[in-house]
């Protein structure tokens, strides 16, 4: 079994004002497989996007240790940090956070271009592929105030796919979008996800968590619990069953 | 309430309050002294005036002379003339006076003479505003050979002519209302009746005439000095009015004044710039909460008067702060004032007008800020709590598509790309690059135009390698024809040719005859630039000075018809061309020289030379200085640069305060504005590090931007420089005779020193401004 992610003893500690510590994640131990689809839940508060983001590389942890893919990145320069965050892990934020300069099709594309190996022609044709997949390829030159937060959204994933990541993260991905937007994006995740892509996700959303096949459950900093599904496949028809099985575990771990 | 605002914001955007209170300060400082400078010589000159009680029509005459008949003419036009007073000038040739070790005053263009205190009127000064009243043996120097030659109270000058050797100690210096300025090229030495009766009998100079007139308060000076020409009386000189007087006396320290305004106004323009910046930042940092105030139903007069508080504080502080500091920079500015005007400037008449300068900067920043603030009326509570930035951005211009780049990496088009979507944000530092290199490419403009050889076009000469002038003496037509003969068989000289300035009577708009100096000879051979037209070619024709031709002289233009009396008959001559002028008060005229010369009236004669190349000027100089003693040999730039010395002088302080003013604010405003971008920029930042960028890469962005405006900023700053400070010169300069200065440009300081100046020293502050700072971690503004 390979392991794309291997998470040890992971502390986060911040200082909130002068002398007041607050301790977010407390020992937390996690594996991810190649090729899985995990989501993370748990109430407000319970260390859910920090663990997101500590796993990727993007905050630093206070103590312990993540190995990305076999290579430990806590203790990384900046720039090779930023060379894997380019090269092997896309990110989808829950506010999109797209780049206001650039259309949707220039946000598609600019994690490639800046890559010094990246051939400009096959970058566009990619990005357009990806557009087309995502069903937003008429809006290629569009700037970003001209999109609804659906479209954004499917431009924020198109983007985080475009250097052929080995990991997506998805920090509620769906959090600001409607049923419908929602569902499509879910199904989008999950083709990406058969293609062997990892994706790991936080949500609120038991929807979307039924539509991963693992489910981590987080308290206070720590993951209490874990819940394997099978793999979500939509030709069975059978959401509704998965989603009152995950409600059902999740509140008898007091969700 | 308020302080507590005040000081909350003063922590959160200390560096750029700080640098908005800087700049007020600055703006301050400048304006009250410049203000105070102003006031200071406007009292001062009138003090002077009051101790000097300076001629208001002055006429030089050499030759035969008869006070009785002047006498005559005073009592007959008593209703005009107060007083009249003749001084007798004893001329001696600046060779002739010999001071330290074998040195002597050889080779400037000032006409030296000896005189004794008046008893009337137009009295010498001491440094105390005293009439000078000189001991036996001792001499009042005037300030001006002091500041060439450094002359000390206790030295010795000799004066050695023919059989007259005499030694003087210099007890005094000698404030001159007439004759301070060095645009004045009469110098008086005063010394003891004694000693002037023992110069007199033995006779070492030549004598000249100053004929004054002091009027009534209703007198008039154009009736009397009518008069005076129409009756006959011995007017072979020039001929002041008292006002040219104080225009040349002012004038160096008006222009510095004048310099000063201007800068501090830039300041000033940047201030605004500033705290629009600086204001537009932190609304949109505080849109949310201005959102918030507003659905809690604070009205919008309230909601500004935050963000207003703040800066009526900083003005206010930096009010005070420039003006007590102005207390002290004022001394620097009024050196001159000092010297040649008055050494007590006490009173306090200048410290409470310059008072007007800090009130003037606090209502105008008040006013603008209010201007600014009118944004926060615009949006709605709604708005504020919705959008994230009060600027709607230029999402509707062009697209500059990433795929479309075929020159640069993809983060220096980013960089490009942003100040093109972004530009009313980098406008500020837009702004600030062109008026910092215009404050530095100006005067180093002005300063290079003023020491070329080409300035002499300003002064109604053509270019030349050499000029020998012949002032009046016994022998001057003999030395000149003498001259002639020289030149004529001199192999090094390549061509020469010889003017006759006299004095003419020419009739005015009015009818009546006035005097005017006309240059004769052949002005082909050493063309000078014209306004208008040409020079007098043929029989008949005149050009005039731009002072002359104007309205308040001959009201002339080309074509048009002068009449001139020559030898009793009236000539009519056709206006050629109108060229500049800024010597002898900017009122000249040149002609052909089928005019003839009016014998009676020569003031001088003036022979202009060029040499065949090789020839060692310098040594020629020396060798036809020798044998026409009497002569002043000068090479052109040696005598701009005695005619205009202070003026130069003072400018290249200009030019060095320009360069360190402009590299000051520009170092400033550029580490200050990053910062702001930055600030600004952080959650952009943000995403560019999450999808993979480099610290690196995301500086390169800002810095390819900011190169980018700093290069275009620059280059529109020589641009302007030389389009507008050729147009701000000229307007300033046609009230002396010179209506269009075309700036020397010399091109490696213009286009090369001074931008790389600029350009490595605000280079080095974008590259350490924008190194962006990991402090946080990435997820602390992307989920903010």
């Amino acid at each position: 079994m390979t392991y794309i992610i291997e998470a040890r003893n992971m502390n986060k500690k911040v200082m909130l004002g002068k002398g007041h510590e607050i301790h977010i994640l407390k020992d937390v131990n996690l594996e991810i497989e190649e090729g899985e689809f995990v989501s993370v839940m748990g109430a407000s508060g319970s260390g859910k996007t920090t663990l997101l983001y500590n796993i990727s590389g993007m905050d630093r942890l206070t103590s312990g240790s993540v190995k990305f893919n076999g290579r430990e990145i806590g203790s990384l320069k900046e720039e090779e940090l930023a060379k894997i965050r380019l090269k092997s892990m896309g990110f989808i934020f829950h506010d999109i956070n797209l780049l206001k300069n650039l259309s949707l099709i220039d946000n598609i594309m600019f994690p490639a271009l800046v890559s010094t190996e990246a051939n400009k022609n096959s970058v566009n044709h990619k990005a357009k592929k990806l557009m087309k997949m995502t069903g937003i390829d008429k809006l290629a030159n569009h700037n970003i105030n001209q999109g609804s937060g659906g479209q954004l959204q499917r431009a924020g994933i198109c983007r985080a796919l475009i250097n052929d990541p080995d990991i997506i993260f998805g920090d509620e991905p769906t959090g600001a979008l409607d049923s419908k937007s929602t569902e499509e994006i879910m199904s989008i995740l999950g083709e990406i996800n058969k293609s062997g892509t990892t994706i790991m996700l936080v949500t609120h959303d038991v929807k979307v968590a039924a539509k991963t096949e693992r489910i981590l459950f987080m308290v206070d900093g720590n993951i209490v619990s874990h819940k394997k599904m099978r793999k979500y496949d939509a030709q069975q028809n059978d959401s509704r069953e998965r989603e009152e099985d995950l409600l059902k575990w999740l509140v008898e771990n007091g969700f | 309430m308020f302080l507590k605002i005040v000081k909350n914001d003063f922590i959160r955007n200390k560096i750029s309050t700080i640098s908005v209170l800087l700049f007020i300060t600055m703006a301050v400082i400048l304006a009250t002294s410049a203000v105070n400078n102003v006031t200071t010589l406007i009292q001062s000159m009138a003090k002077l005036e009051e101790r000097a009680v300076p001629a208001d029509i002055a006429q030089m005459h050499t030759g035969e002379f008869d006070q009785a008949e002047i006498d005559r003419f005073t009592l007959q036009y008593r209703d005009h003339i107060a007083m009249q007073e003749t001084m007798i000038l004893q001329n001696v040739d600046g060779s002739n006076i010999h001071f330290s070790q074998n040195q002597t005053l050889a080779g400037t263009i000032q006409d030296i003479s000896f005189v004794v205190q008046n008893r009337k009127f137009d009295f010498i000064l001491n440094l105390d505003n005293e009439k000078l009243d000189v001991k036996e043996g001792f001499v009042a120097v005037p300030i001006y050979f002091m500041e060439q030659h450094d002359l000390k109270i206790g030295d010795t000058i000799t004066v050695k002519s023919g059989g007259y050797e005499k030694e003087f100690v210099i007890s005094d210096y000698a404030r001159d209302f007439e004759m301070n300025s060095s645009l004045t090229s009469s110098k008086r030495f005063v010394i003891n009746h004694n000693d002037f009766h023992e110069m007199f009998v033995i006779g070492p100079g030549e004598m000249e005439y100053l004929i004054e007139f002091k009027l009534n308060k209703n007198g008039d000076a154009d009736t009397v000095q009518t008069a005076y020409i129409e009756a006959g009386l011995p007017a072979n000189g020039p001929s002041i009015r008292g006002k040219m007087f104080l225009l040349f006396n002012a004038m160096s320290d008006i222009a510095v004044a004048m310099v000063i305004i201007l800068i501090s106004i830039l300041l000033l323009i940047i201030a605004f710039l500033c705290i629009r910046l600086t204001f537009l930042a932190s609304i949109d940092e505080d849109l949310r909460e201005i959102g918030v105030m507003k659905a809690m139903g604070i009205s919008k007069e309230d909601i500004k008067k935050v963000y207003l508080n703040k800066y009526r504080a900083i003005s206010l502080i930096a009010g005070i702060i420039g003006y007590l500091l102005s207390l002290a920079t004022v001394n620097l500015l009024n050196g001159n004032i000092k010297l040649y005007i008055s050494s007590d400037l006490s009173g306090s008449l200048n410290y409470l007008l310059s008072l007007i300068a800090p009130l003037l900067v606090y209502f105008i920043i008040v006013m603008y800020c209010k201007r600014v603030l009118k944004r926060i009326d615009k949006i709605s509570a709604v708005e504020a709590l919705r959008r994230d930035s009060i600027e709607h951005g230029k999402n509707g211009k062009h697209h500059f598509p990433l795929i479309k780049n075929k020159f640069f990496s993809i983060n220096i088009y980013m960089g490009l790309v942003d100040v093109w979507k972004r530009f009313k944000l980098y406008r500020l530092l837009f702004v600030i690059f062109i008026v910092c290199t215009f404050i530095v490419i100006l005067p180093v403009n002005i300063f290079n135009t003023m020491t070329s050889p080409e300035f002499s076009t300003y002064m109604g000469i053509g270019k030349q390698d050499m000029r020998i002038d012949l002032r009046r003496t016994d022998r001057i037509t003999e030395d000149f024809i003498k001259l002639q003969q020289e030149l004529e068989n001199d192999n090094d000289i390549e061509k020469f040719a010889t003017y006759v300035t006299s004095s003419y009577p020419v009739k005015n708009e009015e009818g009546s005859w006035n005097y005017m100096n006309i240059e004769i000879g052949d002005f082909s051979a050493f063309p000078l630039n014209y306004l208008e037209g040409r020079g007098p070619e043929r029989e008949g024709e005149i050009s005039l000075s731009f002072a002359n031709a104007a309205k308040d002289g001959l009201n002339k233009q080309v074509g048009d018809e002068v009449t001139v009396r020559v030898g009793g008959r009236e000539q009519s001559l056709t206006v050629t061309g109108i060229y500049q002028d800024i010597t002898n008060g900017g009122k000249t005229a040149k002609a052909n020289a089928n005019l003839g010369v009016n014998e009676k009236a020569v003031l001088w004669y003036i022979v202009s030379m060029d040499m065949v190349d090789g020839v060692n000027i310098p040594a020629k100089m020396d060798y036809y200085q020798n044998a026409y003693s009497t002569a002043q040999v000068n090479d052109i730039k040696e005598y701009t640069q005695q005619t205009l010395g202070n003026i130069i002088n003072q400018m290249g302080t200009v030019v060095i305060g320009g360069i360190a003013i402009a590299i000051i604010i520009a170092v400033l405003i550029t580490a200050l504005f990053l910062r702001m971008l930055l600030s600004k920029d952080i959650s952009q930042i943000a995403i560019m590090r999450s999808v993979g960028l480099t610290l690196k890469q995301i500086n390169h962005q800002y810095m390819a931007g900011t190169m980018m405006v700093l290069v275009v900023g620059i280059i529109l700053g020589v641009v302007i420089a030389n389009l507008l400070g050729e147009f701000l010169v000229s307007m300033a300069m046609s009230s002396m005779g010179a209506a269009k200065i075309e700036f020397v440009h010399i091109v490696w300081q213009t286009w090369l020193l001074c931008p790389l100046a600029l350009i490595t020293t605000v280079g080095w502050t974008i590259f350490m401004s924008c190194k962006v700072a990991v402090k946080d971690d990435l997820s602390v503004v992307l989920r903010s």
